[in-house]
């Protein structure tokens, strides 16, 4: 994967590396979107007439300008509806700008439909055809290269039956190997490539590499901030259609990070803000008990002890209960939950359970719980806090999710992408012994 | 603002060492869309081909009749309608079954032509929205379909003239000059019902009912002399009628038309495709927005 990094000209010979390869020129896309859908002609006739055919105008792309040099390897972040997909739509020929200008040397390779066109009828090999005269070869062109893609594509036995006998992962091979045959000059990446099986996956990951080493553009779209950091050298931050940062990839993505870590902790605060209001409430249910002991104040800390509602996963989280007490209490139990944002009950830790006996409490403290390395992936939770007698039948001050923070997933060794946990497991493989 | 054509000269999309590096897309470069579209799908003639060749291949994989059926189906449906009109009417026309599938054949090939048009730049407006191919693509394919059916179905009608002992007349050699209108005038009307139906979804039921309409204005099952006066001229300068006086001279009278027949049908056809191309060729980069 490290060879993806470095941007490097190409070694091609055809290539002025000196010109870019895509220069986008203030380009805007806007989309006409009719404020009442009008779906029949006799209506539009009766209100076009009458003049109340109104538009609701939004910019997918507003003044974008970019530059992308032979050999580079760009990345696209930015949050849905950026104009991310829009923009490579513009590069790709599909859509054209509404202003400004568009200039594309060289043949693009969109890697976002493969096999678009495909027809379920036909065989694998006229399907071959069928998808390389879409992406613009001649039938000459695709003759020479068909044994080629079925060699790539691992589908010698299937190549003459109906492509509506192939699974899914078949016919995804046979796309991505038609429309990778040859190298293109622009290659166009959306979201992670993951094509087929394990074995595949490399075959494919592989000649992307290769097709980079020889001076293929790519431009990545991805929301792994991760991947993008780790292949490509420059990368353009889009939001609501506009640019927000163009640079170097760590750069930008350090800022992208900034901007996404600090509107969530406005909203987090926003949050616990609605919440403690809630508990102040008379008829509030989510604390209760006698309040013998009483926690005042709930804080999080990070691995360097700063205080945040936002933690990666892997880090370490310290949870700390400010308490105070009415007159002296015996070896009370301290405790906590944590809830997804839909209410799944993940876990309940409690000093009791980990043989920890408190003394007795009088006047203030601070009991602290540590998560070494938090193993939640990416999403909102909640800690519930609690402090009950040493028997647990009394409680003394139970606070049911009082306290919101997320999780987010930026990669520092997390191998997870979707879920609840990450498991730091380790993956292997066998074969068996045949001696 | 015209879809990028590269200047002359660069415009090479693909050398035969592979991947020519001077392909340049420029959205700037000044271009009728009339004209780059033109060069574009030649450029995807391969592509033209293989829809073609394909859609006819998937037709008739399905069912071993395929073939058989495209020929009887105009067979029987003369037969159904030449007794239906020839007793009950009574037109007093020579071979009125070669009359009428003259005209059927004529007809089916433009109904069937422009409606499937429409139907098939909806079905392709989801690789439309993917990828980059030229947009008339799929209206020319649904034309050569056509034309290849129409070439089939010209097979059960020599059948039926071998039968009726119909004069096989040299005139027939100006066929190829007749298809080649029919699908200029086809393709003219294709692009335009297909650029409105982008835009409106009724189009397609309203069209239905306007060519039903059409059908019976047009000489098809009948002959022109049954006309009343007052209503005769309005069908016969019925486009359709133009045209398909070409095919009845040609094939049933075993005329040559007049020299201001063929130039009035020829000049419609150039108008029709003209007119059809341009409002497509305007329209088109609206539809990524649109479909």
């Amino acid at each position: 994967m490290s060879l993806l990094t470095a941007s490097k000209p190409s070694s091609s010979l055809t290539v002025d590396a000196s010109l870019p390869v895509i220069q986008v020129n203030r380009v805007s896309v806007r989309y006409r979107v009719p404020q009442e859908r009008i779906p029949s002609f006799k209506e539009y006739a009766i209100r076009f007439v009458k003049g109340q055919i109104r538009y609701h105008e939004f910019w997918a792309l507003r003044h974008v300008n970019l530059e992308v040099h032979p050999g580079e390897v760009f990345g696209i972040i930015g949050p849905n509806g950026a104009g991310k997909s829009t923009l490579l739509k513009v590069v790709a020929r599909v859509l054209r700008p509404s202003e400004g200008s568009i200039r594309v040397r060289g043949r693009v390779a969109p890697l976002l439909e493969l096999g678009a066109g495909f027809d379920s009828e036909l065989t694998g090999r006229e399907n071959i055809y069928l998808n390389s005269a879409i992406l613009g070869y001649s039938h000459r062109e695709t003759e020479r290269r068909v044994d080629r893609i079925i060699d790539f594509a691992g589908l010698h036995e299937f190549i003459d039956a109906p492509l509506r006998t192939y699974s899914t992962g078949m016919v995804a091979r046979l796309g991505f190997a038609v429309a990778t045959d040859e190298r293109p000059e622009i290659l166009i990446v959306d979201e992670v490539l993951s094509v087929g099986d394990a074995e595949f996956q490399t075959k494919s990951f592989e000649r992307i590499q290769s097709f980079q080493g020889a001076g293929t553009t790519i431009l990545l779209v991805s929301h792994s901030l991760e991947r993008v950091e780790e292949m490509c050298a420059r990368a353009l931050w889009l939001d609501h259609g506009k640019v927000v940062a163009l640079g170097l990839t760590k750069a930008v993505v350090d800022q992208y990070v900034g901007r996404v870590v600090e509107a969530e902790a406005e909203r987090l605060t926003q949050e616990a803000e609605r919440l403690a209001q809630e508990n102040t409430a008379p008829e509030a249910i989510t604390r209760w008990g006698n309040r013998k002991v009483e926690i005042v104040h709930v804080r999080m800390t990070d691995e360097t002890g700063t205080e945040q509602t936002i933690f990666r996963t892997g880090l370490r989280l310290h949870l700390h209960m400010d308490y105070v007490t009415q007159g002296p209490v015996a070896s009370p139990i301290f405790g906590i939950a944590i809830y997804r944002q839909d209410g799944l009950h993940i876990t309940g830790p409690n000093t009791a359970f980990s043989d920890m006996r408190l003394p007795t409490l009088e006047g203030q403290g601070t009991v602290v719980y540590t998560i070494p390395c938090l193993p939640l992936l990416e999403g909102l939770y909640y800690f519930s806090v609690a402090v009950v007698n040493q028997d647990d039948t009394e409680i003394y001050d139970y606070q049911d999710r009082v306290v919101p923070f997320r999780v987010v997933n930026l990669g520092e060794g997390v191998k997870e992408r979707y879920g609840l946990l990450t498991l730091q497991g380790e993956w292997r493989h066998q074969t068996p012994n045949l001696t | 603002m015209v879809m990028g054509v590269p200047p002359k000269g660069l415009c090479r999309h693909f050398s035969q060492q592979g991947i020519d590096l001077n392909t340049v897309y420029d959205s700037t470069t000044v271009r009728s869309p009339v004209i780059a579209e033109l060069v574009d799908l030649w450029r995807y003639r391969d592509l033209l081909r293989l829809l073609v060749t394909n859609s006819i291949k998937t037709r008739y994989k399905r069912s071993a009749l395929g073939v058989v059926w495209t020929l009887l189906n105009p067979l029987l449906n003369t037969l159904v309608l030449t007794i239906a009109f020839s007793q009950l009417l009574r037109f007093n026309l020579k071979n009125y079954s070669i009359y009428l599938l003259t005209g059927l054949l004529f007809w089916n090939f433009f109904a069937q032509t422009t409606v499937q048009a429409m139907n098939t730049l909806i079905w392709g407006s989801s690789l439309l929205r993917r990828i980059y191919v030229p947009r008339t693509i799929f209206a020319v394919s649904v034309v050569g379909n056509g034309l290849v059916n129409y070439l089939l179905a010209l097979i059960p009608l020599g059948v039926i003239m071998l039968v009726m002992r119909h004069p096989f007349r040299l005139s027939l050699l100006l066929l190829p000059v007749a298809l080649l209108l029919m699908a200029m005038f086809t393709l003219g009307i294709a692009l335009f019902v297909s650029t409105l139906a982008v835009f409106f979804v009724d189009v397609v039921d309203v069209y239905g009912i306007l060519l039903s309409a059409w059908f019976y204005l047009t000489p098809i099952i009948y002959p022109l002399s049954i006309v009343p006066e007052k209503f005769a001229a309005f069908i016969r300068f019925n486009p359709m009628n133009i045209l398909l006086e070409i095919f009845r001279s040609l094939i049933y009278y075993g005329e040559v038309p007049s020299l201001l027949k063929f130039g009035g049908a020829a000049l419609m056809s150039v108008v029709s495709l003209l007119v059809g191309w341009w409002v497509f060729t305007r329209k088109v980069d609206e539809f990524a927005y649109r479909i």
